[in-house]
């Protein structure tokens, strides 16, 4: 059996191989992820100032009560995952509804990618600059075109903040939404589509019985990563409100660089990171079990 | 003979190296810093001390620039680190207790006769429990810069006043009349503010009063806190915080008043720097509260045509302790690794003299020596007036160079804009604001 399987080596040779072939990416790894890793659980189970670093002192899980026991953590955390909840939804339908719009004409017309996917390619800061001057109330493109038809409200008010923030993200991100979809619907066998029509299916059944169920995957592997990506969102909104009003759009990261950089607070900053660091951990565990569980199936 | 051949070799190998490094060492002293006007006009007097007086002490002067983005934090780090590749840096106010564990205190560098020559105001933002840290090479404070045509007007014309009489009547209560700007109380300028406002006077030639700057944002507290300071109060009273006093209640309110009746834009709450001036460029505010760097753009007739030529400047409206202003600075200092420090105090020395500052203003820089900048009136109108107000009415807050310093404006600016804004009332803001810097106090 060993011979057959094996092309004629022992099985412990090919372990041997293998871990000579992992071992630079491990030591990679835990050079750029482990040592961080430690140095950051040192750093939230002490208490450490600028001043200090190299001489924490050990606190046990105080910092970890501390930032439970803060209002403004758990604000942060109900902002980022309202906004990720909310913007995710938004992308996947906008990009999904692109995605059955343009394929036809994208089939045609290659090009038209580029274009379409050019919001993706600004850096975020970039982004919230740029919007920070289209929303000017006085030289900026959008208020003034609200302003024609009746809407005299500002964006970054407290009325309107979150919808503003969620807007921009939804524009920048959903091409990449649009692009994940597209290669996924764009697999879906075509003869699939043709019996069901041969067989007297419509539009709405081919969508519903066929399109649907074998876009799930995709969907689902898209809204995971959009998700993560939207619950961690910084750029914009720091630039565009610094948080505020209040703290009104303070996401998570932003809770957490400032509870750094400007409170000085390192220790629950770092905390904060780690706690944030262990959702992501467990939420992917749970996402990587149902995939697994689907593939088996 | 093998060996003694390779040992040839190996030297012959090493001595241009070790000539190389040593030469590239001697003298040479590089300042850390970040890009943009202030560097460059730096660079300017950096090239004049390298041709000039550089030459006698035997040092060389050069750059090294981070981004600005997030540089303050990258300096930090590095300096923590105890980083020996930069001898010189950029030190502010309002960073100066984090830096100075890091940093070389420059007494001996700055003499008594040098220090003569600044205003005692910028001297004390870059000093920390006696010490100074840092030579001040820039002055940011703030005027109240307003409309001349329209406030001219409103001190001539009969039917302006009698409206603005009565806006101060049915708005505070009491009779009020229009006086030159110079001599107003933080209450005129809230009536001037709604008496141009159209909220208030449908036949204002400007949508708003005035701009503020309400963001959740650390220099929008600095300010602000004119309004506390000119009332009496401070951050710190006893080593106490003192925010949550009488004159931080008034202070406040002066902001909340205005939003509240429309004075200001209803976006005020998400603007800093870059939106207030945006409003008063458009002729859209007739009063503004801002830092004296704004001037020189606001008065350019290509950069600002509907206001240049037409703006004021006074002092920032007056409390009951009189008109005060918020001053910081931004200076070099001396990093405690460095492994030049005598060369680098050399440069230091210079730069806290005469010629090298007086370069530096004609590069563009704004340094707190009265007597340069009164020289520069040709050139910069506004510099007279920065020395002036900074000597007459500049304050640093007690705990304004302490490593606490940004943490309070931090928790400042988030209670403060959440008021504004509507989110929490009065006594909240202030209650929090107490509380908030107690805990950054403490640590």
């Amino acid at each position: 059996m060993a011979t057959a399987a094996g092309g004629g080596r022992r099985p412990y040779e090919g372990r041997w191989e293998g871990l000579w072939l992992l071992g630079p990416l491990l030591l990679f790894l835990a050079a750029l992820l482990g040592f961080p890793a430690v140095a950051n659980l040192v750093y939230s189970l002490s208490e450490v100032r600028f001043t200090g670093l190299w001489s924490p002192r050990w606190v046990g899980l105080d910092n970890y009560r501390a930032v439970l026991a803060d209002p403004a953590f758990w604000g942060a955390v109900g902002f980022s995952a309202r906004f990720a909840v909310v913007v995710t939804a938004a992308q996947l339908v906008l990009g999904f509804a692109l995605v059955l719009a343009l394929d036809p004409l994208i089939a045609k017309r290659r090009w038209l990618m580029a274009f379409l996917l050019l919001p993706m390619m600004v850096s975020p800061a970039l982004l919230g600059v740029m919007y920070r001057l289209m929303l000017n109330d006085f030289v900026g493109v959008i208020p003034q075109y609200l302003q024609m038809v009746g809407f005299s409200d500002n964006l970054l008010g407290v009325d309107w903040a979150f919808t503003t923030v969620a807007a921009i993200e939804v524009l920048q991100w959903t091409p990449f939404a649009f692009l994940a979809l597209l290669t996924a619907y764009q697999a879906i066998p075509g003869e699939l589509v043709e019996a069901a029509r041969i067989d007297g299916a419509g539009s709405w059944a081919v969508f519903r019985r066929i399109t649907l169920p074998l876009m799930v995957p995709a969907l689902a592997i898209t809204g995971f990563i959009r998700f993560i990506d939207s619950f961690r969102v910084f750029d914009h909104i720091y630039v565009l409100t610094g948080g505020g009003p209040g703290t009104l759009t303070q996401s998570l990261s932003i809770y957490i660089y400032r509870t750094f950089f400007q409170q000085e607070r390192i220790g629950p900053a770092v905390a904060a990171s780690m706690l944030l660091l262990l959702a992501s951990v467990v939420l992917l565990r749970l996402l990587m079990a149902q995939m697994l569980k689907g593939s088996r199936r | 003979m093998r060996a003694m051949l390779r040992k040839t070799l190996l030297a012959g190998l090493a001595l241009p190296v070790l000539l190389g490094s040593a030469a590239a060492m001697a003298g040479e002293v590089t300042l850390l810093f970040w890009p943009g006007p202030e560097s460059e006009a730096m660079q300017k007097a950096i090239d004049a001390y390298n041709a000039g007086p550089g030459k006698a002490d035997g040092v060389t002067v050069k750059q090294l620039l981070f981004s600005r983005q997030g540089y303050f934090e990258k300096e930090q780090a590095d300096l923590a680190a105890g980083s020996g590749e930069f001898d010189l840096a950029l030190v502010t106010t309002y960073t100066l207790g984090r830096y100075a564990p890091y940093l070389e205190a420059i007494d001996a560098q700055v003499p008594a006769e040098a220090r003569s020559a600044f205003a005692p105001v910028a001297l004390q933002s870059l000093t920390l429990d006696g010490k100074l840290y840092g030579v001040p090479t820039d002055i940011s404070l703030h005027f109240l810069y307003y409309r001349k045509d329209l406030v001219d007007r409103l001190l001539s014309d009969p039917e302006w006043q009698k409206r603005y009489a009565e806006i101060a009547k049915a708005k505070l209560g009491r009779e009020m009349q229009p006086k030159a700007p110079g001599d107003w109380t933080w209450d005129d300028w809230i009536v001037a503010a709604l008496f141009f406002s159209a909220a208030d006077n449908p036949d204002s030639p400007t949508r708003f009063g005035t701009v503020l700057q309400m963001k959740n944002l650390i220099f929008n507290v600095m300010l602000w806190q004119a309004t506390l300071v000119s009332n009496g109060g401070d951050w710190l009273v006893d080593g106490k915080p003192a925010i949550d006093s009488p004159a931080g209640r008034t202070g406040l309110q002066v902001y909340k008043t205005l939003i509240d009746a429309k004075a200001t834009p209803p976006g005020s709450i998400s603007y800093e720097y870059a939106e207030a001036n945006a409003a008063f460029q458009a002729g859209q505010a007739a009063t503004m509260l801002q830092w004296n760097a704004a001037y020189n753009e606001l008065n350019d007739p290509a950069k600002s045509p509907a206001v240049a030529g037409k703006i004021g400047l006074a002092p920032l409206p007056a409390g009951s302790a009189g008109h005060k202003t918020h001053v910081h600075s931004l200076g070099i200092g001396l990093n405690k690794a460095s492994r030049a420090k005598g060369d680098a105090g050399k440069f230091l020395a210079w730069l806290a003299g005469r010629d090298a500052l007086t370069v530096y203003a004609e590069a563009g820089g704004s340094p707190p020596v009265p007597a340069i900048l009164q020289a520069m009136a040709a050139a910069r109108p506004e510099f007279p007036l920065v020395g002036d107000f900074a000597n007459r009415y500049g304050f640093v807050v007690t705990g304004g160079t302490a490593a606490y310093a940004v943490p309070v404006y931090e928790v400042l600016a988030e209670k403060f804009s959440a008021f504004w804004a509507g989110q929490i009332d009065l006594d909240t803001a202030l209650k929090q604001a107490a509380q908030g810097m107690a805990e950054r106090i403490k640590g």
